[in-house]
């Protein structure tokens, strides 16, 4: 009775077409992709999906493992420390690498270069949302509010210095607010705590809650990118409103650790790009709300250093106000 | 009432072969998941997720569920037989199911959990059908401060459970919550008592230390005292006998409620309501001197919370969209990858789905039951096998199941370290079960105390403002601390009493 | 057994006090609210008091009956043999399974363990030990994705 992945993956991997220049023998056995996150949260949902349509391109299954914990530390450690042999990829998530690096207290055993970034798979942007019946109908009557009551508005995130995090920062800087930050582990716990009533505004991705947004369940009051979301083209972005400077999301791509062979990783790229490009991707990426931005090569390597410079300045900052 | 219309259409559905058939492959699959010590039923379903993607979505939500229960059902069957609880929530079943296997009662236990499951399970669909939306919506209302208090409640509960040995129960507690707190600090994320130890960082592993205490320990219980099978008593019969069942009516109806109450609360997580359970049954119990030795009302009352938790926690997913444990999200996530989104809106969008689903639970519980029964004999028959190869046998399993959660060493080293300490302290009369709670909620706990105070600006008053949660905090510490100055503890402790 | 009580409460006198003093070293409060010292500083502490409080009730207990005091702690005697064989063989084993891979580790594992607890008959043993670890291997690594270590010495 179980479907032996195997042998399925040999059948359709004779069939399709060898790639010229393959790296010898690569790859030869199943390739683990380390997520740093808890199964069924939104990065594992979209690396799921990825893994599946990735593993007919590469001719091997493709195991997801789940390594979750210290926002994602314990993963991107993981990946770090394994061996460059293309066996064992890793899920980024940024900025979460980025200041998980950054804070001293994390003691992070890896840095930028502990990673080797093939390719980019989703671009979720930011989303501020509140209850479907809050008072705030839109940011500017949230900022208002939170003007009148420094320091007594509740914001959540889903997790410290996650990119929900720095977006809080981003719109007290630009704004000249101050909300009460409260974190929480993950979307689901945003969900529960803002439809409960216990916090105010949910500085979220437009993954995980974007159903709700279009069944009127929960309010978007901005998309904190600077281009409107292909899934709610009713929410006005930061920059329509005036904060530009606000612009965060989460993206999630594969990357190797440092010293994989150029040519493994092409192999990789070639696969993984393949599956992203295909229409069934799309479809399915479209029905879970996970807006798709492949980058590669210079591209992705470039968006890297970017994200980390952006990261440095806000979490600086987070890191003076303990 | 649109409801009942639904539900028939649904029944329909479920009860067409091809659905049939997925339940019954989940069911199977997921029992004998459930039954590998350790894997658990959140890596189980985990694992089993691609199976189900060249299924219809309805398809592969009724498999994936079937395989929720089985796994939680599997992990009954090592608590009894072998003592190794298959996951958290099977931990209290460890304690009288064991006990009643050690005296040739297997087949009871194994056959009250089967029954006391199915009634809990069917009973919490119905109430399921009747009431999902609008408890829902007030279960929400529970937030990080009531939780809190829940977890405090649910631990002096517990600590309540030793009778005569409350102080060592205590000590106990303090230490499994010390132990809880190593690892990522829940603030600033920093590390807090790794000592540098990277396998640290995610805290000391709850399925490792539980497999340790509870597994190993027994084993090298049973190998000191030389005993040439598991379990030395002949097995008197497969099934509990009428008398046996007539005692468990009171649990199996109080496990019903806790644990369908306990399942609307997201976030809850599945030990919460058996302990609870279980405590509940042995403070009503005329002689809950029985209890930890082999009441089958232990046994009943937790696998009934257990069961009818498992699907009441399928309301706040299907309602709104929230997963209520660690296991329940990666069905969620299984669910997103086949493209259903559960949340409020499904109810409206694909009523046929969703009903059809809910009918499938009943279908569920059933077809666990027409499983489990026959083959509890079977199981049971397990117990044959000469010691030394049991041993050798659960302990290869064990090894797998820790090492095989994070690929990580340590944690065998862990399980290791935790049987030897298990051993020391069943020979030596301390209570465990508190610490393995404690364990558990700690993290919770410190976790809802820092979103509390973070919601509140940090002033501990905002308590004050919410009566459940008061209420929940005052009035087990008020009990517990009654219980425990009254001059009868300070009393010599009497073995035996304990657990 | 009242020794051994004694002995065991002291040991977590000496872990609550470590933890104790390890909480002091974090910072108690911070600008938000109770630091990542404040809980495990206040438990310790209460953990501390409890646990002078039972050295204090246990030692104070009236003389237990004889057979009590007879019941050794430390395991002896055949049983003490099993005892100790369970424990070196695991740890052998968890030693040698990154090493050697889990399949050869598990097999003599499997074989000198069965072997140390009484078993004879060489044919069940051998097919134990096969079944037990090159066989169990290929059940969770093929079918059920779990992965298991290979051995550094192979790869």
């Amino acid at each position: 009775m179980f479907i032996r992945r195997r042998t399925l993956l040999a059948a359709s991997a004779a069939i399709t077409v060898a790639s010229p220049a393959i790296a010898q023998n690569y790859p030869r056995r199943a390739v683990q992709l380390v997520v740093a996150f808890a199964p069924g949260g939104s990065t594992d949902i979209g690396a799921r999906i990825l893994a599946a349509a990735a593993e007919k391109d590469l001719g091997q299954p493709i195991t997801v493992v789940n390594k979750a914990g210290a926002g994602g530390q314990i993963g991107f450690t993981e990946v770090a420390r394994a061996k460059p042999d293309g066996y064992t990829l890793g899920f980024l998530n940024l900025p979460a690498v980025n200041t998980i690096i950054l804070d001293p207290e994390r003691k992070a055993m890896f840095n930028v270069d502990s990673f080797i970034p093939i390719i980019n798979q989703v671009l979720d942007p930011g989303l501020i949302w509140v209850k479907g019946d809050s008072p705030y109908k839109t940011l500017a009557d949230l900022i208002d509010a939170a003007r009148k009551a420094p320091g007594t508005l509740s914001a959540c995130t889903t997790g410290i210095l996650s990119d929900d995090h720095l977006a809080i920062l981003m719109v007290q800087e630009a704004a000249k607010v101050e909300f009460r930050i409260v974190h929480f582990d993950s979307g689901t716990q945003q969900l529960a705590g803002v439809l409960g009533g216990h916090v105010d505004v949910a500085f979220d991705n437009v993954g995980s809650v974007f159903k709700r947004v279009q069944s009127g369940e929960v309010r978007g009051l901005a998309i904190t990118d600077s281009e409107r979301s292909k899934f709610l083209p009713d929410v006005p972005t930061t920059k329509d409103l005036g904060y530009g400077t606000v612009i965060s999301s989460s993206t999630r791509g594969v990357g190797a650790p440092k010293g994989t062979p150029a040519d493994i990783v092409k192999v990789i790229e070639t696969a993984f790009l393949k599956a992203i490009k295909s229409p069934e991707m799309l479809q399915k990426m479209d029905a879970v709300g996970l807006a798709l931005k492949p980058m590669v090569g210079a591209e992705y390597a470039r968006y890297y250093a970017d994200t980390q410079a952006q990261a440095k300045k806000y979490t600086e900052w987070a890191l003076k106000q303990r | 009432m649109d409801a009942l219309h639904h539900l028939l259409a649904g029944f329909a559905a479920a009860l067409s072969v091809k659905y049939l058939l997925f339940a019954l492959v989940g069911c199977v699959l997921g029992t004998l998941i459930g039954v590998l010590p350790g894997l658990g039923p959140a890596a189980g379903t985990a694992i089993l997720i691609p199976l189900t993607f060249s299924l219809d979505a309805t398809g592969a939500i009724i498999m994936l569920s079937a395989i929720y229960y089985g796994a939680m059902y599997g992990g009954t069957i090592t608590s009894v037989l072998i003592n190794v609880p298959g996951e958290a929530a099977s931990v209290v079943t460890c304690i009288d199911g064991h006990q009643m296997a050690r005296q040739g009662r297997a087949g009871s236990a194994l056959g009250i959990a089967a029954i006391g499951s199915f009634v809990g399970g069917t009973l919490a669909t119905v109430a399921l059908v009747v009431v999902a939306m609008p408890l829902a919506s007030l279960a929400l209302k529970f937030g990080p401060a009531e939780f809190f208090a829940l977890m405090v409640a649910g631990l002096c509960l517990v600590v309540g459970l030793a009778g005569n040995n409350m102080m060592a129960a205590l000590l106990m507690t303090v230490i499994g919550l010390l132990l809880a707190l190593v690892g990522v600090d829940p603030v600033r994320g920093a590390p807090r008592f790794t000592f540098g130890v990277e396998e640290l960082y995610d805290g000391i592993g709850f399925i490792p230390v539980v497999m340790g205490l509870f597994g190993v320990a027994e084993l090298l219980l049973a190998a000191e005292k030389r005993q040439t099978h598991m379990v030395e008593a002949e097995l008197k019969s497969w099934m509990p006998t009428a008398a046996e069942c007539k005692q468990s009516v009171g649990a199996i109806g109080r496990g019903t409620v806790v644990g369908f109450v306990l399942g609307l609360i997201p976030g809850v997580g599945a030990i919460v309501p058996t302990f609870m359970a279980y405590v509940l049954e042995k403070r009503v119990s005329k002689t809950p001197e029985r209890f930890g030795k082999g009441a089958i009302e232990g046994v009943a009352s937790a696998e009934t919370a257990n069961n009818a938790y498992a699907n009441a926690a399928m309301v706040p997913l299907l309602a709104l969209g929230i997963p209520s444990s660690p296991t329940i999200a990666v069905l969620m996530g299984a669910f997103i990858i086949n493209g259903i989104t559960p949340g409020p809106f499904l109810f409206q969008e694909q009523p046929a789905l969703v009903w059809t689903v809910i009918a499938s639970f009943f279908v569920g519980n059933v077809l666990l039951l027409i499983l489990n029964l026959p083959l509890v004999g079977l199981w049971a028959k397990l117990l044959k096998i000469p010691f030394s190869y049991m041993c050798a046998g659960v302990l290869i399993f064990c090894v797998i199941g820790a090492y095989g959660l994070k690929q990580s060493l340590f944690d065998v080293w862990v399980m290791l370290g935790f049987g030897i300490l298990g051993y020391l302290l069943r020979k030596l009369d301390f209570p465990i079960a508190p610490a393995i709670l404690a364990l558990i909620l700690g993290p919770m706990m410190e976790k809802s105390l820092r979103t509390t105070l973070e919601i509140s600006g940090g002033s501990f008053a905002i308590f004050l403002d919410r009566p459940v949660a008061l209420t929940l905090l005052a009035v087990p510490v008020i009990v517990v601390g009654f219980l425990l100055f009254k001059p009868r503890s300070l009393a010599p402790l009497r073995e035996g009493d304990s657990e | 057994m009242r020794q051994g009580r004694l002995i065991a409460t002291g040991a977590m006198l000496v872990f609550c006090l470590f933890a104790v003093w390890q909480s002091s070293l974090l910072s108690l409060t911070d600008r938000l609210g109770p630091g990542p010292g404040f809980f495990p500083f206040w438990l310790a502490l209460i953990g501390v008091v409890l646990a002078l409080a039972l050295l204090f009730t246990t030692y104070r207990e009236p003389a237990a009956p004889a057979a009590d005091d007879e019941v050794r702690i430390l395991p002896y005697g055949v049983g003490g043999m099993r005892w100790l064989a369970i424990v070196l063989l695991m740890a052998a084993a968890a030693a040698a399974m990154e090493v050697v891979g889990f399949r050869l580790a598990m097999l003599v594992f499997n074989a000198a363990l069965v072997i140390a607890l009484g078993e004879r008959r060489w044919w069940v043993i051998a097919l134990f030990a096969v079944g037990g670890s090159f066989g169990v291997y290929y059940v969770f690594t093929h079918w059920l994705d779990v992965l298991l270590p290979d051995g550094r010495i192979w790869s």
